[in-house]
């Protein structure tokens, strides 16, 4: 288990000052697959360098199993790194490099040697053991780093956006395989990504950052159903998001109504928002149309356009009160037509900000 | 016609280009190719051509003054090499790795400063030092001589040492480090392989300096202590020897394949 304790890190001084992390405080739990998304520059990379040991923290302490590591130098913490260029050794074979750690920490030559076989197999590299690691294509270069990181069985394996380098089959092959591997070695997995599909796929949990700060934490599914802030459902997936009227809370639920249509009971985010204007989260596929009649209908607007694509049809569909929001449907109608927007309610999530 | 002016600014296209080119050469080259030429003319009166021959390659390896010579000169080039070597690496570690400090620009001026400085002035310059340092001491020898080459080569050393560090990535360094090398094991199995090729190009410079030194040497050699190129100089006071002629075609032929080896080395990237 890593327990991130309020860590903070600044890089330089005074005016040129960047905060890239502001007091982080997540909890890893052990043996787990633990994704870190978020938008370029908001701190992924350094927070897994802070994890490693590449980076000191300017404030904060990260613990390991209880014990703090935040000030080790990096040899001294049971962590290893997959590398975003991989940072293969060019001069050492694939089997040298695969050995490496476990040389260093000084095992027994036929210890390194079953290892390093037992690797080659569990990433499936075993005829390649004696090349020269610039002979090797992207993707096996990304299995020998992987290989690498985990022959001294880490505690905790962190790795920097390790599959974007590779074509978008290769990626979702690779995907599975590391959730494969992480399930087989029971090791803790910390993965970086911007790629949401990519988080919402692999990880047990993920932590949402934005400009420093951790936004939400949770299951994917909690993630996408439950976002807590606009940023959160904006960045997770497609979404809209819509204005509301908060009349109260009945029963830990918010009672909300729509430019239209009937009282609601939605999901919210926060049970101590006040009365009054709040944002509502409504994914695209939960929308079902109606008739701009029908009583049930939550809000209605104009069909401005329609995108086929293939299992269903994207309709960006005009509200009346200003906004546009996108559905999903199967049998669309043509733009230009009036239509209701319903919505199951336990679908709808009211934002906290 | 059409082709060259569809480049007209390319110099090699340039009509004296060709023509003042070769001349620079033949300036260059000419003074050395006439030297090689006649180290094997069978002949001891310098300027008329008889007969091939390899009799002065013989006769110089026979001459005892030659063979002291070179002796004190390879000793002095390859223990001083061997010295800067060491410290100039040390210094481009520390002038290109880790964090940065203040003043690590003005080191790197520091070191590289003394190739500007004129030769003659650092030999002035040593020698009173060294004069000094020696009337303290009382210590005598080679020592000295070794010391003073030592020093010149640093800068030598530093430059392609430093030039392919600043190439490499410390991204290998790092990935050492999370792999559970200390400081000390990243260095030996990480960072010194790959920047062999720069020690290595930085080594051979330093040689080949060392070996060619006159002003420094001349100043700072006590007795005893003559180095090839102190020996030439001093034959061809009493004109030039087809002799001579043979020790500086050696001389040429090992600084021409130092510096080969060099360029190759240099090339091979990581
Ligand atoms: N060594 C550094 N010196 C100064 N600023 C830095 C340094 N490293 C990172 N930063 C800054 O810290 C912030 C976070 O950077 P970080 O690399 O952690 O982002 P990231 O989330 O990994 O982004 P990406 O998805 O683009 O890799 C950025 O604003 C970046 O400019
Ligand atoms: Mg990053």
């Amino acid at each position: 288990m890593i327990d991130i304790d309020n860590v903070t890190k600044q890089f330089g001084e005074g005016a040129a000052a960047v905060q890239a992390l502001r007091r982080v405080s997540l909890t890893i739990p052990e043996a787990s697959f633990f994704t870190l998304l978020g938008p370029s520059g908001c701190g992924k990379t350094t927070l897994l360098r802070l994890i490693a040991g590449f980076e000191l923290p300017t404030g904060g302490d990260i613990r390991l199993d209880g014990q703090s590591i935040g000030h080790l130098p990096p040899h001294h913490r049971p962590v290893n790194t997959v590398f975003q260029s991989y940072a293969l050794f060019p001069h050492m074979t694939v089997a040298r490099n695969i050995g490496f750690g476990l040389e260093m920490q000084g095992r027994k030559p036929s210890d390194v040697a079953a290892t390093v076989n037992k690797m080659l197999t569990l990433v499936r590299m075993e005829e390649y053991a004696a090349r020269r690691v610039d002979q090797l294509s992207g993707g096996q270069q990304q299995r020998v780093a992987l290989a690498r990181a985990l022959a001294p069985h880490p505690k905790v394996l962190l790795l920097d956006e390790p599959l974007s380098a590779l074509d978008l089959k290769l990626r979702k092959q690779m995907q599975g395989e590391l959730k494969r591997l992480q399930a087989e070695t029971g090791i803790t997995f910390v993965f970086v990504t911007h790629d949401q599909g990519e988080a919402l796929a692999m990880s047990d949990q993920i932590a949402v950052m934005s400009a420093g700060e951790v936004q939400q934490v949770g299951s994917p599914e909690a993630i996408y159903t439950r976002p807590r802030s606009a940023f959160v459902a904006d960045f997770i997936g497609d979404t809209n998001i819509v204005p509301a009227t908060l009349l109260r809370y009945e029963g830990g639920r918010a009672v909300i109504r729509f430019a239209q249509g009937p009282e609601l009971c939605a999901n919210a985010a926060s049970d101590a928002l006040a009365a009054g204007p709040v944002q509502v989260a409504l994914r695209p596929e939960t929308i079902t149309l109606t008739d701009a009649a029908d009583p049930a209908a939550l809000m209605c607007g104009t069909v401005a356009e329609s995108t086929y694509q293939g299992a269903a049809t994207q309709l960006t569909v005009r509200l009346e009160t200003g906004p546009e929001i996108r559905v999903e449907v199967t049998d669309p109608p043509s733009p230009g037509a009036r239509v209701g927007i319903a919505c199951d309610a336990a679908m709808l999530q009211v934002l906290a900000d | 016609m059409a082709r060259r002016s569809t480049k007209p600014r390319e110099l090699r296209r340039q009509p004296l280009f060709t023509w003042v080119s070769w001349c620079v050469l033949g300036v260059l080259y000419a003074p050395i190719a006439v030297l090689i030429l006649f180290s094997f003319n069978d002949n001891r009166a310098v300027m008329s051509w008889t007969e091939f021959s390899l009799r002065w390659y013989g006769a110089a390896l026979e001459n005892e003054g030659i063979r002291n010579a070179a002796v004190v000169s390879f000793k002095v080039a390859a223990i001083a090499t061997t010295a800067a070597t060491i410290i100039a690496t040390m210094a481009a570690l520390a002038t290109s790795r880790g964090p940065g400090y203040p003043g690590r620009s003005a080191a790197i001026a520091l070191i590289n400063q003394p190739l500007m400085i004129p030769e003659i002035v650092t030999a002035v310059a040593t020698l009173a030092f060294f004069s000094i340092l020696r009337q303290v001491t009382g210590w005598t020898g080679l020592g000295w001589l070794i010391l003073a080459h030592t020093v010149f080569c640093i800068p030598f050393a530093y430059m392609p040492i430093r030039a392919r560090l600043a190439d490499m990535p410390d991204t290998f360094e790092i990935a050492a480090a999370d792999l559970y090398a200390t400081p000390w094991q990243c260095f030996r199995h990480v960072t010194l392989p790959l920047l062999m090729p720069g020690v290595l190009a930085g080594a051979m410079l330093a040689f080949v300096v060392s070996l060619d030194d006159v002003i420094i040497t001349l100043m700072i050699a006590g007795p005893g202590e003559t180095t090839l190129p102190i020996y030439i100089l001093g034959q061809i006071r009493r004109g030039v020897t087809p002799e001579v002629n043979a020790v500086s075609t050696i001389l040429i032929a090992i600084t021409v394949l130092m510096i080969a080896a060099m360029f190759t080395l240099q090339k091979k990237r990581p």
